[in-house]
């Protein structure tokens, strides 16, 4: 999913090419983000829309050639006349009377135009990894390939796969070694996934009349020296210095002829905008502040000692899961460090339970992108690939990051408390100058998993990750202040992180402090068991089950077989007495009806119910199973397909319980689930007894640290 | 030891009275740290030069009366008026054609007249604890205030020894009262000794002799609201000399920026140095 959609997604014709363009609406000044196309298109900007966009007007465009423009063939339609037209065309049909040009590699040589022809349309230049021409010197590769780019060539290899008989014929293998060679960044096999999937986007045949076209109206040097040299705005220069596509001192000769400034991100490649997002995207916002003077406004700054002690607490939103136990640690908290002030950085559904608890939300959550309706729109059925929806969420956790980092450098939090807050260990690591306060991060597992199913590419992946936050900690110790494991060490994986990299166990038990589990309630005593059954109406000879699905949204597909099991189950037993949660995502109304089923939204206090009911049919998160692990409860549990977590980790710790009945959903059909609910209904249970202190235990770790 | 010693130290002497001026680092953009009641002279600024000479020019100059500069006992060397030629005469004698000009407390003022009457030597100003009658002084003060020139209480509490026959009889008091109240922060004896030593390099005499001063024929408000140049307002909400209030009517009538200090005092240049030195050089920065 998008972190966020534009305002206006249009196309315009001009010389017979449709040309597709965004808008995203602000009152601020507007900045035109111009990619590189026919290459890549402007998803290649994912990383900065989101942010700029809740500070500037953006505007960006496919170049022609890919994306939503049209696809025109031969050269002289790929000059550099033709794209800069397309740009003034979209400048002129949004209505842009001023803005800052923002472009990357060769479309800083159309920005670059812009600039000298029209200077009263552009406020400002920021020319990321910038290729144009004459200044600094080309890529040795770059002039040898070109010596064949005609040639038909035996067995072309490495850089001779610059050339047009390879890039017609095979663009993959070109744009795939392309990239390969531009990310010299370890660990960025989803930005290399993503810039060949948007180079697919052209064809072959564009793509090398593109690169053809280039040579069809060059300026001379003469006259390019001259429009550099009198560009009359500011500049900015973004570049890596280890950039493979256009050599680095491209930007350094850049910068010195406009005189502009220059950012040099050390040990950065080429694609320094979807590698570094975070650097870039608060690069470019100063840049713009400081040549449009911000909007003046008061700032507040408290003295040391004059300040609350205060926290930003983050409660991942996948699932409604994490908010309880995080509830029920700033409840001790709050008993450790009674003048505590917690404010909540989170989303739905997370915020409905803090809002009910009374809890301070913080008002830039409305801003966040939602993780869960990502999470949602990744799932199929009872089918959720979560290792690559997280993955897939790459543009949303650097939207919600630059969103948190704005709060906490305003807020002045003594403490951040992250409950599996990816962005904000990920991106501290990757930035760790923006480290502020203590920063507690939390998890109830730790490692990618493969599925059996992805094979060796997906094994590989998931150790890249594994091995890259291995990096990041070694790197930085500091950022995580304190790292907490919910759950015991018997509770982690038995396997290692991927081939030549340690045993999960080991590593976690080295690097992470264990509170025990953390339920988010106190299980019943058997006469507080049946004082709520009694509140609740469950009559004592009912056997109730209770089948719910928790609070994402994924889990249609799994209400509905219990649904249609549930007239065989209740002829088996009539005392049964089924009660269906459809979550605050889905719409009971959508749900099948059976006289007697009784299908409920959201229902507060769900536990309650779990606590007491004589059988759950619980999907496989962590939580849900817990509690009734907790409260001794007899469970059938389906781990969603393909999801790492509930296959592995959670399937193991419940191992570790002796809880619940494992159900594979493919392999169950609703007789057979029928018979699995009527075998176990009230079945007396034997688990190992869950720790009621863990979340004293992880209050007292934080605690520590203000 | 300083941390930073002048690079030029010279004097400069306008109408027969010699000020003392220094100059700390080079750099296409000029600072003026302006001085403020004579009480205290241009070591006031000592937790900012260094920071901010190594970024820009920075110039600082003793106001009459006090420092390395003549002690004047005419009432119209101290009128705001008077400042601005003063501080216009130090920047020539610098060769400095504008500066950013720093203020604080009645510096601010000093600040503003210089903005107002020579608009070109200013490009952009800063009011640290506006001491500037926006709006109300504290009940006590406006109280005590009246009572300036009458004979004191015997023994005099609190305001009270803000009294012209006080000063003559008990000038040291009166200064360690006054800067306890500058200082309203816990634990600023540091910052409470240094300019209790300042407050003694000058006296009584001179102190009455700016207590007598004229006041500007236009209205401060109208003043403030003439300026045409980016400004910054900085003031702490626990100040007990220029009340809070104040520096929000200046950012309001100046259409500048306000930077808010919770729980700071009268003084935040020393007594939060480092956030004060911050939001200078960011201000510097996005304005000039």
């Amino acid at each position: 999913m998008r972190a966020i959609v534009p305002d206006v997604a249009a196309t315009l014709v001009r010389d017979g090419v449709e040309i597709y363009y965004e808008v995203y609406e602000n009152e601020g000044p507007t900045i035109v983000l111009i990619p590189p196309s026919p290459i890549t298109h402007s998803r290649i900007f994912k990383g900065q829309i989101p942010f700029l966009a809740r500070h500037f007007r953006v505007v960006t465009l496919d170049g022609r050639g890919n994306g939503g423009s049209g696809r025109p063939v031969g050269r002289e339609r790929h000059t550099r006349t033709e794209n800069v037209a397309d740009i003034l065309a979209v400048i002129d049909a949004t209505g842009t009377h001023e803005a800052v040009l923002a472009a990357h590699c060769h479309a800083n040589w159309w920005a670059v135009d812009i600039a000298s022809g029209h200077p009263e349309l552009v406020a400002g230049l920021v020319a990321i990894d910038p290729g144009v021409p004459y200044l600094g010197t080309p890529q040795p590769h770059w002039i040898e390939s070109s010596e064949t780019w005609d040639v038909v060539l035996d067995d072309p290899k490495g850089w001779q796969l610059f050339n047009r008989n390879v890039i017609v014929g095979d663009l993959r293998r070109w744009v795939s070694f392309f990239f390969d060679a531009q990310l010299v960044e370890a660990h960025s096999t989803k930005q290399f996934e993503d810039a060949v999937e948007w180079a697919l986007g052209t064809t072959g045949e564009i793509l090398a009349d593109s690169e053809e076209a280039q040579e069809l109206d060059p300026p001379s040097r003469e006259e390019f020296y001259d429009q550099v040299h009198s560009l009359d705005v500011p500049v900015l220069v973004i570049h890596g210095d280890r950039d493979v596509c256009q050599r680095f001192d491209k930007g350094v000769d850049l910068a010195a002829a406009t005189g502009g400034d220059i950012l040099v991100i050390e040990d950065g490649g080429h694609l320094s905008l979807a590698r570094e997002p975070v650097k870039v995207n608060l690069a470019i916002k100063q840049f713009v502040d400081i040549n449009w003077g911000a909007e003046m406004r008061t700032e507040t700054w408290t003295r040391g000692l004059g300040r609350p002690k205060n926290a930003l607490y983050l409660s991942s939103p996948i699932g409604l899961g994490h908010v309880r136990r995080d509830l029920a640690i700033v409840e001790e908290l709050r008993k450790l460090v009674p003048d505590l002030q917690v404010d909540w950085l989170a989303q739905d559904p997370v915020t409905r339970a803090l809002e009910s608890a009374g809890e301070t939300i913080h008002p830039a959550s409305e801003w966040l992108a939602s993780e869960s309706g990502h999470i949602v729109s990744e799932a199929s059925g009872h089918d959720l690939h979560c290792f690559q929806a997280l993955r897939r969420m790459d543009e949303i956790l650097v939207a919600n990051f630059m969103i948190f980092q704005e709060v906490v450098e305003e807020g002045n939090y003594d403490l951040i408390v992250g409950d599996e807050a990816w962005e904000v260990d990920h991106f501290w690591h990757e930035n760790p100058e923006l480290k502020r306060g203590s920063h507690v991060w939390m998890t109830d597992f730790v490692g990618f998993i493969p599925m059996p199913g992805g094979g060796g590419h997906e094994a590989f992946l998931t150790a890249d990750y594994n091995a890259e936050m291995i990096e990041h900690i070694a790197r930085f110790p500091r950022i995580r202040d304190r790292a907490i494991f919910v759950g015991n060490p018997d509770d982690i994986y038995p396997e290692t992180f991927g081939p030549d990299l340690p045993k999960i166990r080991d590593w976690t038990e080295e690097h992470f402090d264990f509170s025990g589990y953390i339920p988010g309630f106190n299980p019943p005593t058997d006469d507080e068991r049946a004082a709520i059954r009694h509140d609740l109406g469950f009559d004592q000879d009912e056997k109730v089950c209770i089948v719910t699905v928790g609070g994402s949204g994924v889990g249609q597909d799994l209400l509905e077989k219990v649904i249609a099991s549930y007239p065989m189950a209740k002829e088996a037993v009539p005392e049964l007495r089924m009660i269906a949660v459809a979550g605050p995502r889905i719409d009971p109304d959508t749900l099948p009806t059976h006289s007697g089923l009784e299908v409920h939204g959201y229902v507060d206090r769900l536990y309650r119910h779990l606590s007491v009911c004589d059988l759950a049919v619980v999907q496989g998160g962590l939580t849900t199973t817990m509690e009734l692990t907790a409260a001794g409860r007899p469970f059938l549990y389906f781990p969603l397909r393909n999801h790492f977590e509930q296959n592995f980790h959670v399937r193991h710790r419940l191992g570790q319980y002796g809880a619940g009945t494992y159900m594979d959903y493919s392999a169950t059909g609703p007789g057979a689930l029928a018979d699995a609910i009527t075998g176990h209904l009230g079945n007396p249970v034997d688990y190992r007894p869950v720790e009621t202190d863990g979340a004293a235990r992880a209050a007292r770790m934080i605690a520590e640290l203000i | 030891m300083r941390a930073r010693h002048p690079d030029v130290e010279g004097h400069v002497e306008r109408d027969g009275v010699r000020l003392g001026f220094e100059v700390f680092g080079e750099g296409d953009r000029t600072i003026l740290l302006l001085p403020t009641w004579t009480i205290v002279h241009s070591r006031f600024w000592k937790m900012q030069v260094p920071y901010l000479a190594r970024h820009f020019r920075v110039v600082t100059y003793d106001g009459p009366g006090n420092g390395r500069s003549d002690r004047v006992t005419d009432p119209a060397r101290y009128t705001a008026d008077a400042y601005a030629l003063d501080a216009g005469a130090v920047l020539q004698a610098c060769g400095v054609k504008s500066a950013i000009v720093v203020g604080l407390s009645l510096g601010a003022a000093y600040g503003v007249r210089l903005a107002t009457l020579r608009p070109e030597l200013v490009s952009a100003l800063v009011m640290i604890g506006p001491s500037i009658p926006l709006t109300p002084a504290s009940p006590e003060r406006e109280q005590t205030l009246q009572r300036f020139l009458q004979p004191p209480p015997e023994k005099p509490k609190g305001w009270h020894k803000y009294n012209l026959a006080y000063w003559h009889s008990n000038y040291p008091d009166f200064v360690e009262y006054f800067f306890s109240q500058c200082f309203s922060e816990r634990h600023s004896t540091k910052a409470i000794e240094d300019a209790v030593g300042w407050g003694a390099e000058t006296g009584p005499e001179i102190l009455e002799a700016e207590a007598l001063k004229s006041s500007p024929a236009d209205p401060w408000p109208e003043i403030v609201g003439q300026l045409d140049c980016p400004t910054l307002v900085i003031h702490g909400t626990a100040d007990r000399i220029s009340p809070y209030a104040r520096g929000v009517e200046a950012a309001r009538l100046s259409g500048g920026t306000l930077l808010r200090m919770e729980a700071s005092g009268h003084i935040p240049n020393v007594r939060d140095p480092v956030k004060v030195n911050l939001a200078l050089r960011d201000f510097i920065e996005r304005v000039a």
